[in-house]
């Protein structure tokens, strides 16, 4: 009877010959590498963080009067399994901008954003733009005093273009005016609360999903890419092809298993990091507590900021480096890819990831003096990265043509 | 794999392990500081029954700066206002305990706004007095930990140098002072964390979710072994 009615549906939407195009005729390079999981691990956390969000907007209160009491009291005690999907959502917070920032890395390892795949790498920073954005405005919501002196900061960040050498007229009320209107005022109030909420619940969720989508189709569309660094002739050399499922799927879908065995470990037994203690204190804005630093994920634009002496140049700096990574599959132009097959550039990437961590630890560390010059010293190595990339394009040029055009 | 390729993992999952160690575990570089714990504190810090007490003491001792809303107790002047049992009936809501198996009303739990709204000259008293309002406690253990509640309502001015709260226990005079101030942080504690039975029946969630992926894990593993084979790929 089932099988009928089945067939009777697949007769009709014909998700038979979907499936059978998008899973099996489906092929992909054999030889993808571990990394190429964190794609399918970021959609798995996706789902996460809308399925717990869902749970907890059902009884969060999005007014000053409540927010806390309806995160910490409500939620934490009042519902069963209340504190189970807020330890989901804190903690998938923190591991999907690891797992994106792992696979942006490994993008960039195997030049994953090289012709044909652009689009999928622009798509992806946008995804990742509103993804911080996301994180942001939802980290405003228990108003607990991290939450509010945290967004004070940031929300205070823009009015540094003040600090500019020549119209400081100009920036400075540009400046201010994108403060307030991130406030939604002079202050942080119930308006923000607001304005955070809306924003962290409905808006760019619904963006993010969008984005996901069509970041999906793009990849489906250009294909993955192949370690190795070239494309795989599908007609000639098809051994080198499998089927995405089973030989895929089974594969990450074990990965997946073990990841989420990692992550309720986190969300069982070590929360202390996701919810931090200084954030169970109600927001108190005539206190100011003594260390207040963005959560890790922005850490590295932050070290960024406040090691340059200038506020100004400090601002232009990480606003570059954000620009300087969307730009990445054309300041990269060379016809070689993957970092397997480009030593130059194998060079460049651990000098980019080595900068990276160390700027983020160097955000949690007080700003001495020494700090702030291994800094302006991280900083300096992070832009020589991307400013080497067009060099090493262009010696490879070189290589590529005295091989007569052979990768 | 080559050998090369084989250094290379191994290099790249070292430096994302150790980094994300840093991150969320153990940063040795960030700066924090340690409140010690006496032994004999923390013996009574995790002890339940000990929390009981603790809250009798909290009541005599503090309630008449602090309250710990989310376990219905009041500030002492506002529990004495004459319509203060109608506002909790109407506006509040009862906080339940289960006792011998037998579900007891503890208290009633009121919103914030409308609990300053009753208590709003009580409040403006003490800030008269104190330069602030004596906060809430109720997720202060959360927020503080039990080193830092202990040596603070031990001696004040020593752990938050200028601060108006006023030493309440002197060893000199009181033998019983640290056992009492262990208590009272053994009822923060317990107004903060799920109780001994909660905690056990999340021990054994953590273990079965954790086990479970696990184990699909391997089974999905072992069923793509057996499932390629018999599609000749390897
Ligand atoms: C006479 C009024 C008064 C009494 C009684 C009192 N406190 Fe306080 N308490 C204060 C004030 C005022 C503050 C705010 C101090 C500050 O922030 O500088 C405070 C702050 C605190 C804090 C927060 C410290 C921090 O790090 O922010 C704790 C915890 C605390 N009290 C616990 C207690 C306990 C436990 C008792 C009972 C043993 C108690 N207090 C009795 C007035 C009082
Ligand atoms: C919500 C967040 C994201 C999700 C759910 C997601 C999902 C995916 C998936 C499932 C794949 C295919 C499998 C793989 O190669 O891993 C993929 C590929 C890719 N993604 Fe993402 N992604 C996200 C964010 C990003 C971001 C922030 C970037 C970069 C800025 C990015 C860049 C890429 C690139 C370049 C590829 C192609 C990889 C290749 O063909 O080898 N993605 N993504």
């Amino acid at each position: 009877m089932l099988r009928r009615i089945a067939a009777w549906i697949d007769e009709r939407a014909k998700v038979g010959d979907l499936y059978r195009e998008q899973m099996i005729e489906y092929k992909v390079p054999k030889n993808l590498t571990f990394p190429y999981v964190f794609g399918v691990l970021a959609l798995i956390t996706f789902a996460l963080q809308i399925v717990s969000g869902i749970i907890l907007i059902m009884y969060y209160k999005p007014v000053i009067a409540h927010a806390f009491d309806s995160t910490n009291y409500t939620i934490m005690r009042e519902i069963d399994f209340g504190w189970l999907f807020r330890h989901i959502h804190a903690a998938g917070a923190n591991f999907f901008l690891a797992i994106v920032y792992l696979h942006m890395f490994t993008g960039i390892y195997y030049n994953a954003y090289k012709k044909p795949r652009e689009l999928v790498w622009i798509v992806g920073w946008v995804i990742y733009f509103t993804l911080l954005v996301t994180a942001l405005t939802g980290y405003l919501l228990p108003w607990g005093q991290l939450s509010y002196w945290g967004t004070v900061v940031t929300t205070e960040i823009p009015a540094s273009l003040a600090d500019a050498p020549v119209l400081k007229g100009i920036f400075g009320a540009i400046g201010e005016t994108i403060s307030i209107w991130m406030k939604g005022g002079y202050k942080l109030e119930d308006l923000a609360l607001g304005r955070f909420f809306g924003l962290h619940v409905v808006f760019l969720p619904l963006i993010l999903l969008g984005l996901v989508a069509i970041h999906l189709f793009l990849v489906r569309a250009a294909g993955i890419s192949n370690p190795e660094g070239y494309e795989i002739d599908k007609k000639n050399e098809p051994e080198k092809l499998v089927p995405f499922h089973p030989y895929v799927t089974l594969k990450e879908g074990a990965i997946a298993m073990w990841y989420l065995a990692l992550f309720f470990f986190f969300v069982f037994f070590y929360m202390s990091h996701f919810l931090p203690a200084d954030n169970f204190e109600p927001a108190d804005p005539l206190k100011t507590p003594p260390h207040i630093a963005p959560e890790w994920y922005l850490l590295g634009f932050y070290e960024v900021f406040r090691s340059i002496p200038s506020k100004f140049w400090g601002f232009v700096a990480f606003n570059l480096i954000l620009l300087l990574l969307l730009l990445l599959p054309f300041l990269d132009f060379s016809p070689l890819r993957s970092a397997r097959r480009r030593p130059l550039f194998f060079v460049m990437f651990l000098v980019f990831v080595i900068s990276s961590m160390a700027l983020t630890i160097l955000g949690t560390m007080s700003p001495t003096p020494t700090n702030a010059k291994l800094g302006m010293f991280f900083t300096a190595l992070v832009f020589l990265f991307f400013l080497s990339l067009p060099v090493i394009s262009f010696v490879e040029w070189g290589w590529y043509k005295a091989r007569g055009g052979q990768a | 794999m080559s050998a090369a390729g084989l250094i290379k993992t191994v290099f790249f999952t070292l430096i994302t392990v150790g980094f994300f160690f840093i991150i969320w575990v153990y940063n040795p570089f960030a700066h924090k500081e340690v409140y010690e714990l006496p032994e004999e504190a923390a013996r009574i810090v995790g002890d339940p029954k000990a929390a009981l007490e603790g809250r009798e003491l909290f009541k005599q001792s503090c309630s008449s700066c602090h309250s710990v809303r989310y376990d219905g107790v009041y500030l002492m002047s506002v529990e004495a206002k004459p319509e203060w049992q109608k506002i909790l009936k109407t506006m509040g809501k009862p906080i339940l305990e289960t006792q011998d198996g037998k579900v007891k009303i503890k208290g009633y739990y009121l919103p914030r706004d409308v609990y300053e709204a009753v208590a709003l000259q009580d409040l403006e008293n003490l800030k008269a007095s104190f330069g602030k309002v004596p906060p809430d406690l109720s997720t202060i253990y959360l927020a503080r930990g039990p080193g830092y509640l202990y040596q603070f309502i031990m001696d004040p001015q020593k752990v938050l140098p200028g601060t108006s709260m006023p030493k309440l226990f002197f060893p000199e005079y009181d033998k019983e002072a640290p056992q009492k101030v262990a208590k009272i942080v053994a009822y923060l504690r317990s107004v903060s964390e799920p109780s001994p039975s909660e905690k056990a029946k999340r021990l054994v969630m953590g273990v079965a979710t954790v086990g479970y992926f696990i184990l699909m894990g391997f089974i999905l593993w072992f069923y793509r072994k057996r499932v390629l084979e018999k599609m000749g790929i390897s």
